[in-house]
């Protein structure tokens, strides 16, 4: 514990049984405010869990507890007492251990060889002593209350085991406080409870267990205390007794301030029709199954759903980019299941990639080609695949002005845009040349609010040319205030269906918990 | 006749083997070793010159070691400090040692390529008394000279070291997983560095071997390759040492039997091209089960 | 306004470091190699003023420097276009060596054909034949993700030893001991453009090879596209651009223009095939590539600088005692310095670990 400096003097208020929490925390990232006066108390021997939609501050929180990140106000509290981390090896000189998303174990080393890695039991001559290993395995294992084929090859081994195995070398290393980061997001449902039932034993054994979960069911089965964060503040902390789905739901989503003011759109021939898709997912996810849609000319068709539900392998099949099991997808009348991306788009398909930096745009290229790309072989940009600049760059400046783009010159890379310009440039290339649909996966993601609200617009716009639009987003406010019809999904299923007006956010809360259509 | 064979065989395996293990040895780390062919010829060189000068096989074979662990060092350190590519520092190292290397002869011994020097103290050859009269099993074992011996010894041992021990553990986790490795406090590059080293050592023992355990003088081409047999050895032994010593066998055995065949309507040319079509072949092979094996899962 | 200026400093500052990264590699590779000279007792200083004026003092030498840039220029090339796709193609000296061979033979075989029609089936031959070479390497990496860099440099080998069985057996020139196919026909020899230096038409083409490419890249749909690929292939293909065939087109164009290099070396300099045919012309254009940084003008500069290295060491060797090896050592010192600071191909690669 030497490495954790405590600050004498100053009281936290908190009382010794409180293992690890936080006073008044806050950090900024620029305007952002990620984590926005946090305070909570996680007691030893609990199992406490942090609930909170996408964008609540969970993440930023979570790297602060783990010394990978410092607070700009507030401190970090373990054993009642403030506390300094400099580094991820400071809060684990404390006993704070993470499990990440995405799993730190080693393909090709045993499920033993990664329990003990960095931490061997060796004999005179640095061999690994086989026999200890296996012994403190074993122990490991009966404090978990599983029971592992430790020989297995680590890529060999079910996604489950290996968190698991996970779990258990952050005991092997000493840690009684385990942050577990959305634990859940890649087991399948026995698996959850199997999970659920080992959090609770480490728990009763006197380890204190931090759960962050945006999946409310999960967060009723194995908390004690449940704090939830919006908008990188602490909405509520309530214990487990007094917390109900309905609640815990309400307190994520939050009031709605600025109700929709879009005009009904007029719904007019069917553009996009998807009937029987099914689609397996990755690691075991739902994928989709038998999944049916309509999207109509003049109409924007929002999904909403707790990220993971089929949302992505949905616009996999639409782009394209994505394998499909079965299914039709018709374009206007055209069954497009079979064809290339390219050939989609020709037909007037537009997507826009919720992941601007990585597929969206091309940031090491000039802003110009940026809003060209995909369209770079239409007839007025090219000539028999030759290149017409001044038409294009003609094209281009009219193009990002329309979309007050706000840029020094067209011949820059985007990367020297910011995020809400970057989005416009591939707003405004999806939108060009009159798509007759529009996929567009959340497209104001990391956009600054007068960009959102342009967005919004153009969206809006475009739907009132006729065009047909599906908004998959994880923002609840944006699908209520865009959408002429929720699809709510769970599990690669529709679960209902809300039509504009009507839209209840208790309602659209329930259904992306799997509930059904009253 | 088949005495012969085997025993040519087994002498020309020993340099493939050698710089085959420590290839291994540093893929396992995380490092695919483009440069051993430029560690072997500097090996070979700085072997023979040592040989000439001591008098002392041993110390040849220290130097040409010593050579070859610098220059892995600097290869490593160029690819793990500033982030290079590996291959192309690979490749640049084998011109740039290749032209240093004949720059040196011209400039010290006024000799282009080859080099001939008095009193080299030869590899010695042991006979073991017995077996050596055993047919096909005496010429395996017997009449060969001590780095033979060593580098078949080093097949076990390798995979002991990397199966079984605490450093071995930790080099594997570098290669495989090197943001783990860091996360739980080891640090995979210094790690990769020392497996780099250790290629070079052993490609340096291999180049010594050219010079003065086979021919007793250096050649510029001596080397004829061999760091990148060595390489579609340890390829196709997809990193486990005794495939990858047993593919060494088998492209000594081509070598032996291609100089036998010089002359008899068997092209030594199209011999030579067998080790790496093997490679190109056992990658795609490995890519297509790795395929069928996606399609089949999730 | 403030944002306009801030624009045209970062734009300076860009130039700045973009010539500053372009040159960096040269000048460590010249240090590193001043550093051996000095080693070896000579002035390095010295040495490099003789090498400037060996290379390009005087007509003749400016036209044996041209000649010896003329592979270079083709190779570097070759290499340049597949990594502005984002592949990694290192085997651009196998293409040079079928390349080579094929026209060679043509050159021969098919003799008393008229020039017009000898001399371009044997460049297309080349072509042709370089190009099928990178269909199978291009073929593994885009369908079943097989890394290219193994495969090429495997190639290389393959390459080698298999034009060296061709030109030991079944088209050893008759009554010739060494390993080498009979002479071409006259008719199949691309004009010399200063007799009696060797430099030939062969060095037009390249130019114009080059100039093509420098349009190619900015002006025509497919340039752009390659560049999208190589620059972030999950956006080209979400930009609907089909990436694993690109990369088939540009591991083919590349093998084609490392079979043009062979081509234009057997027709131009060489004048048949024979063993040991390129002195590492492949992986000289490796290093012209990366220190040409893919541009056309940045491969043709450097071009020239290898090939006036190679020429004028060559002749100072003559007249000096300095080994023509210290060209060697400089060439593999920009290779490796190239990548060391600036990965400008392989930020991506990097990443990707």
């Amino acid at each position: 514990m030497a490495a954790a400096v405590s600050l004498p003097g100053e009281q936290t208020g908190f009382d010794q049984s409180v293992r690890l929490g936080a006073l008044n925390v806050t950090r900024r990232f620029g305007a952002l405010v990620a984590n926005d006066d946090i305070t909570f108390r996680a007691e030893r021997g609990k199992v406490h869990a942090i609930v909170g939609g996408n964008g609540a501050g969970k993440s930023t929180l979570m790297r602060i507890l783990q010394g990978m990140d410092r607070p700009d106000q507030g401190v970090v509290v373990v054993d009642g007492l403030p506390a300094v981390f400099l580094g991820p090896a400071d809060a684990f000189a404390c006993g704070i251990g993470m499990v990440h998303q995405e799993f730190m174990l080693v393909p090709g080393l045993t499920l033993l060889e990664n329990l003990v890695l960095a931490h061997e039991p060796v004999d005179a001559i640095g061999r690994i002593d086989k026999a200890k290993a296996r012994e403190e395995a074993q122990r490991l294992e009966r404090l978990a209350g599983v029971k592992l084929d430790w020989d297995t090859p680590e890529q060999d081994a079910p996604v489950h085991v290996r968190q698991i195995v996970e779990i258990l070398r952050l005991l092997y290393r000493g840690a009684d406080v385990l942050i577990l980061d959305e634990p859940t997001a890649v087991l399948a449902p026995a698996q959850v409870k199997q999970l659920i039932a080992l959090l609770r034993k480490l728990s009763a054994d006197g380890r204190t267990i931090l759960f962050i979960s945006h999946k409310l069911e999960e967060v009723l089965a194995v908390a004690d205390q449940i704090t939830v964060i919006r908008n990188g503040k602490v909405v509520g902390s309530l214990p487990r007794e007094e917390a109900t789905k309905a609640k815990l739901a309400e307190m994520m989503i939050g009031e709605i301030l600025s109700w929709p003011t879009a005009r009904a759109g007029t719904a007019g021939r069917p553009v996009l029709e998807i009937s029987g898709l099914s689609a397996s997912g990755k690691r075991g996810h739902a994928g989709l199954s038998a999944f049916d849609l309509t999207v109509r000319a003049g109409e924007i068709v929002g999904i909403a759903g707790v990220a993971g539900n089929g949302q992505d392998e949905l616009a996999a099949a639409i782009t394209g980019l994505g394998r499909v099991d079965s299914g039709a997808i018709w374009l206007d009348g055209k069954n497009i299941s079979t064809l290339t991306l390219r050939e989609r788009r020709a037909l007037g398909l537009s997507y826009l990639s919720p992941d601007r930096a990585a597929e969206g745009l091309c940031l090491a290229a000039p802003i110009a080609e940026n809003a060209i790309a995909g369209h770079h072989r239409r007839p007025d940009l090219s000539t028999r695949g030759i290149l017409r600049r001044r038409a294009i760059a003609r094209h281009v400046g009219s193009l990002l002005d329309r979309y007050s783009v706000r840029r020094a010159s067209d011949w820059l890379p985007a990367a020297s845009l910011s995020g809400g310009n970057q989005q416009r440039v591939a707003v405004a290339r999806e939108l060009d040349g009159n798509p007759k649909f529009l996929l567009a996966c959340q497209p104001t993601r990391g956009v600054d609010i007068r960009g959102i609200a342009f967005i919004h617009q153009c969206l809006l716009d475009f739907r009132d040319r006729g065009g047909a639009v599906l908004l998959i987003s994880e923002e609840l406010e944006e699908l209520i205030g865009l959408s002429d019809r929720i699809v709510v999904v769970y599990g690669g299923r529709i679960t209902g269906e809300v039509a504009r007006g009507s839209a209840r956010l208790d309602e659209i809360g329930r259904l992306m918990l799997g509930g059904s259509n009253a | 006749m088949i005495d012969n064979i085997i025993h040519a065989a087994i002498v020309m395996t020993t340099p493939l083997l050698l710089a085959a293990i420590g290839g291994l040895v540093n893929r396992v780390g995380g490092l695919v070793n483009i440069g051993l062919d430029a560690m072997m010829l500097a090996g070979a060189l700085a072997g023979l010159i040592v040989a000439s000068q001591s008098g002392s096989w041993l110390a040849a074979l220290i130097a040409a070691g010593l050579i070859g662990a610098l220059i892995g060092l600097m290869m490593s350190l160029t690819v793990t400090r500033l982030e290079a590519n590996e291959i192309i520092v690979g490749l640049g190292f084998n011109v740039a040692i290749a032209g240093l290397v004949r720059f040196f002869l011209k400039s010290a011994y006024g000799s282009s390529g080859t080099l001939n020097l008095p009193d080299v103290a030869r590899l010695p050859h042991f006979d073991i008394p017995v077996i050596a009269d055993i047919p096909i099993l005496g010429a395996l074992v017997s009449g060969h000279d001590p780095l033979t011996w060593a580098a078949w010894l080093m097949v076990p041992a390798t995979a002991w070291f990397l199966a079984r021990t605490r450093t071995g553990l930790r080099l594997r986790a570098a290669g495989a997983g090197p943001q783990a490795a860091r996360a739980l406090g080891l640090n995979p590059l210094t790690l990769r560095d020392a497996s780099t080293v250790f290629a070079g050592f052993m490609a340096g023992l291999a180049g010594a071997y050219l010079s003065i355990g086979v021919v007793g003088i250096f050649n510029e081409g001596i080397t004829a390759g061999r760091g990148f047999i060595a390489l579609a050895a340890f390829y196709f032994g997809r990193n486990r040492p005794w495939p990858t010593a047993l593919c060494a066998l088998l492209f000594g055995l081509f070598d032996a039997f291609q100089i036998r065949l010089q002359g008899r309507g068997v092209p030594a040319e199209l011999v030579q091209t067998l080790p790496y079509v093997m490679v190109i072949l056992v990658l795609t092979v490995m890519a297509l089960a790795v395929r069928r094996k996606r399609a089949k899962g999730t | 306004m403030t944002d306009s200026s801030a624009t045209s400093r970062f734009l300076s500052a860009l130039r700045w470091q973009d010539a500053a990264a372009a040159l960096a590699p040269l000048l460590l590779a010249l240090l590193v190699a001043a550093l051996v000279l000095g080693l070896a007792g000579h002035n390095p200083l010295e040495v490099y003023r003789l090498l400037a004026v060996e290379s390009f003092g005087g007509q003749k030498r400016i036209a044996a420097t041209l000649a010896a840039a003329t592979p270079l220029m083709l190779t570097g090339l070759a290499t340049a276009v597949a990594f502005r796709a984002g592949v990694f193609n290192v085997g651009v000296e196998g293409c040079v060596f079928v390349g080579g061979l094929a026209a060679a033979y043509v050159g021969f075989a098919w003799a008393g054909l008229p020039g017009v029609v000898l001399l371009p089936a044997a460049i297309i031959t080349s072509v042709v034949i370089g190009a099928l070479w990178m269909l199978v390497p291009g073929l593994l990496k885009a369908r079943l993700d097989v890394d290219e860099v193994v495969t090429t440099l495997m190639l290389n080998f393959i390459a080698i030893s298999l034009t060296a069985y061709l030109v030991n057996g079944p088209l050893l020139a008759p009554g010739s001991a060494n390993s080498a196919t009979p002479m071409i026909d006259a008719a199949a020899r691309l004009p010399k453009l200063l007799p009696p230096s060797t430099l030939n038409a062969g060095f037009l083409i390249a130019l114009a090879l080059l100039l093509l490419y420098a349009w190619w890249g900015s002006r025509t749909a497919l340039g752009f596209e390659t560049r999208m690929a190589g620059l972030n292939a999950r956006f080209a293909t979400a930009s609907g651009i089909d990436v694993p065939m690109l990369v088939i087109k540009m591991m083919m164009l590349s093998g084609a223009i490392g079979g043009l290099a062979g081509g234009i070396h057997a027709l131009g300099a060489v004048g048949r095939f024979v063993a040991g045919f390129s002195p590492g012309y492949g992986f000289t254009g490796i290093a012209v590539a990366l220190l040409g940084r893919g541009s056309a003008l940045g491969i043709f500069l450097a071009a020239v600088l290898f090939g006036a290295l190679t020429t004028s060491g060559a002749t100072i060797q003559l007249f000096s005692d300095v080994p023509i090896e210290i060209v060697n050592i400089l060439q593999g010192m920009v290779m490796i310095f190239a990548v060391a600071r600036f990965g400008w191909i392989f930020g991506k690669r990097r990443a990707a670990r």
